[in-house]
């Protein structure tokens, strides 16, 4: 398991209730953590929708996640 | 040799002249000035030039520098003598080389005119009769006047009507900056900026960048000003309610700075106007509201290859991204290979905003505009900034260029609708009489609110279609009306892309009806 530290955006926010959370987890890539919290959050959205940043960088979803990495899902936003 | 220089010896025309030869000038105009031996009936036999150099070298290059982007001439200098001089001596020099005699002759004009009357140069003459004086500083106000495309003659004083003129615009705080200095205010000057979408992000945006004088500043908006938004456009009041905001915004704006060439269009982005509108400016601001409109806005400036400023708001949320026309820089696309459907994350009437949101947003979106103008963006990298203002936390992004974007053909997978998507309708009963049957897909609590005369029976929350609670019927002609069109349009070409052919979306939704 990794502590992995995790931050949300927009409507994964108010879905998730929470704008950040530590999760100990056993996913090993990017895609299966979104998996897992989706899950645990019924966050409604798609993967596809999405874009992933691990460490302050845009990332893949195949990255592999090791401990300590903070990810960041990211929604597309259009209001103005 | 400088744009603008002093010399204490005697100037030396042939050497400046040599300086502005170049291939591409098909001519080259001057001016000199020389000392004359007399002033207003008295004979003059020597006179003194007193300059305030640091400030008077920063002013005299903006003038050229205006002078270069205003006539569009190859170059341009000006070199005034200090010290004393006797009858007869040069006493400045301006010389031009351009492509033709015109853009010279004016250029040259424009130059003298300016420095006569702007920069800080004192002139003390010595008479016959044994007395001096200090004369015909001819500098007006202490604050130095800029002008725009649209220049028009006047100080800050006493016009000779006597009226009193507008007085003269003050960039001298944002002049003061070392990096910006008087060349940066006429790069400005210079720049023209296009700014779709005047709504919470548009309107510190045009604020600012007006403010900042820009010298000419394009809105596009096809919407009215509206009660609901007031509370983050406070460019409008309720004596707007009803007018085009690209009309009311472009009055305000003039009368904050009339050195900026305001123009207004009174249309939404589509693709018959995005293409020209792009190619008329030198960067765009994408203000919208909608993913329709901004992968528009970035196909746009990746055909025209023209930088640009995105952000979006959500709630109490933002996100900014940068646009540069460089082969490593990721486009919207690239971040987003799956153009979004409006309606599936909210935008503001569904989601609700506070008015700073935007106008945080809109305001780095400003920042970000002046930044690439004035070339302060050097060590900038590709990114997406995302601001909280809950937590009052920042996160810039590291983006890359995503390979498989083909930034030479952009949008090329959208294939044009054969079908109008959109139908325009002037009333409601209008667009009842037309054999579609009428599907409001608003929220409730906005149905809540319709005036008496506006109700459709037939409601679908996209909401609900949104989650799966709900299906839209795949049998039928529909006609698909939401607030403002955007997100029945969103679904409208989602029926389509389903392969639902009989199924519109109302153009500017119920906010385009008449009555």
């Amino acid at each position: 398991m990794n502590e992995i530290e995790v931050q949300y955006f927009a409507v994964l926010r108010e879905r998730a209730g929470t704008s950040r959370e530590i999760v100990q987890t056993a996913a090993t890539t990017a895609a299966e953590l979104y998996d897992e919290l989706a899950a645990r959050h019924d966050f409604g959205l798609p993967q596809a929708m999405l874009r992933v940043a691990v460490n302050d960088a845009f990332a893949e979803w195949s990255r592999p996640l090791v401990a300590g990495d903070r990810v960041v899902f990211i929604p597309p936003v259009a209001g103005g | 040799m400088g744009l603008f220089a002093f010399e204490s010896g005697p100037l030396e025309p042939d050497r400046y002249r040599e300086s502005l030869a170049d291939p591409s000038a098909g001519g080259y105009a001057s001016f000199e000035g020389w000392v004359r031996d007399h002033n207003e009936g008295r004979t003059v036999e020597r006179l003194e030039y007193e300059a305030f150099e640091s400030l008077a070298i920063k002013e005299g290059e903006c003038i050229v520098l205006e002078a270069v982007a205003r006539y569009g001439v190859t170059r341009a200098a000006c070199v005034h003598r200090v010290g004393s001089l006797g009858i007869g001596e040069l006493a400045v020099w301006v010389g031009v080389s351009a492509a033709h005699r015109g853009e010279a002759f004016a250029a040259c004009r424009y130059i003298i005119d300016e420095v006569k009357h702007r920069v800080p140069i004192w002139k003390k003459e010595h008479y016959a009769d044994g007395n001096s004086g200090w004369v015909n500083c001819e500098r007006c106000a202490a604050a130095p006047r800029h002008v725009g495309p649209d220049h028009e003659h006047a100080h800050g004083h006493a016009d000779a009507d006597g009226s009193a003129a507008t007085p003269a615009h003050d960039y001298s705080r944002q002049i003061a900056l070392p990096e910006v200095g008087a060349a940066g205010q006429a790069r400005l000057a210079a720049a023209s900026v296009l700014v779709v979408g005047a709504g919470g992000l548009g309107v510190p945006v045009l604020q600012y960048l007006a403010a900042a004088g820009i010298g000419r500043l394009g809105i596009v908006d096809g919407d009215v000003v509206e009660a609901s938004n007031l509370h983050r456009q406070p460019l409008y009041g309720p004596a707007d309610l009803g007018r085009p905001k690209a009309a009311v915004a472009a009055e305000r704006l003039r009368a904050l700075n009339r050195d900026v060439r305001i123009e207004a269009h009174e249309a939404h982005a589509s693709p018959d106007n995005i293409d020209a509108l792009v190619e008329h400016h030198d960067l765009v601001v994408e203000c919208t509201d909608n993913f329709r409109a901004k992968f528009l806005v970035n196909d746009a400036v990746l055909r025209a290859q023209k930088p640009a400023v995105f952000a979006s708001v959500h709630q109490y949320e933002g996100q900014l991204q940068v646009y540069r026309p460089l082969p490593h820089w990721p486009c919207l696309r690239c971040l987003w290979p799956e153009a979004p459907r409006d309606g599936l994350v909210g935008n503001c009437a569904e989601a609700g905003v506070l008015g700073p949101v935007p106008a945080t947003l809109g305001a780095l979106q400003a920042m970000q505009a002046l930044k690439r103008l004035l070339g302060l963006d050097a060590g900038e990298t590709p990114s997406l900034v995302m601001v909280d203002l809950l937590s009052l936390e920042t996160r810039r992004l590291a983006a890359r260029r995503n390979p498989g974007c083909d930034h030479d053909n952009p949008g090329r997978d959208s294939p044009p609708a054969e079908q109008p998507l959109e139908l325009e309708f002037e009333t409601l009963a209008a667009a009842f009489e037309s054999g579609l049957e009428l599907v409001d897909i608003r929220e409730s609590w906005e149905r809540a609110h319709d005036p008496p005369g506006l109700q459709i029976p037939s409601h679908l929350p996209l909401s609900e279609l949104v989650d799966g609670h709900a299906e839209f019927p795949a049998e039928g002609r529909y006609l698909i009306i939401c607030a403002h069109g955007v997100r029945s349009l969103s679904l409208t070409e989602h029926l389509r892309s389903r392969g639902q052919a009989e199924v519109y979306s109302l153009r500017g939704g119920l906010a385009a009806l008449r009555g």
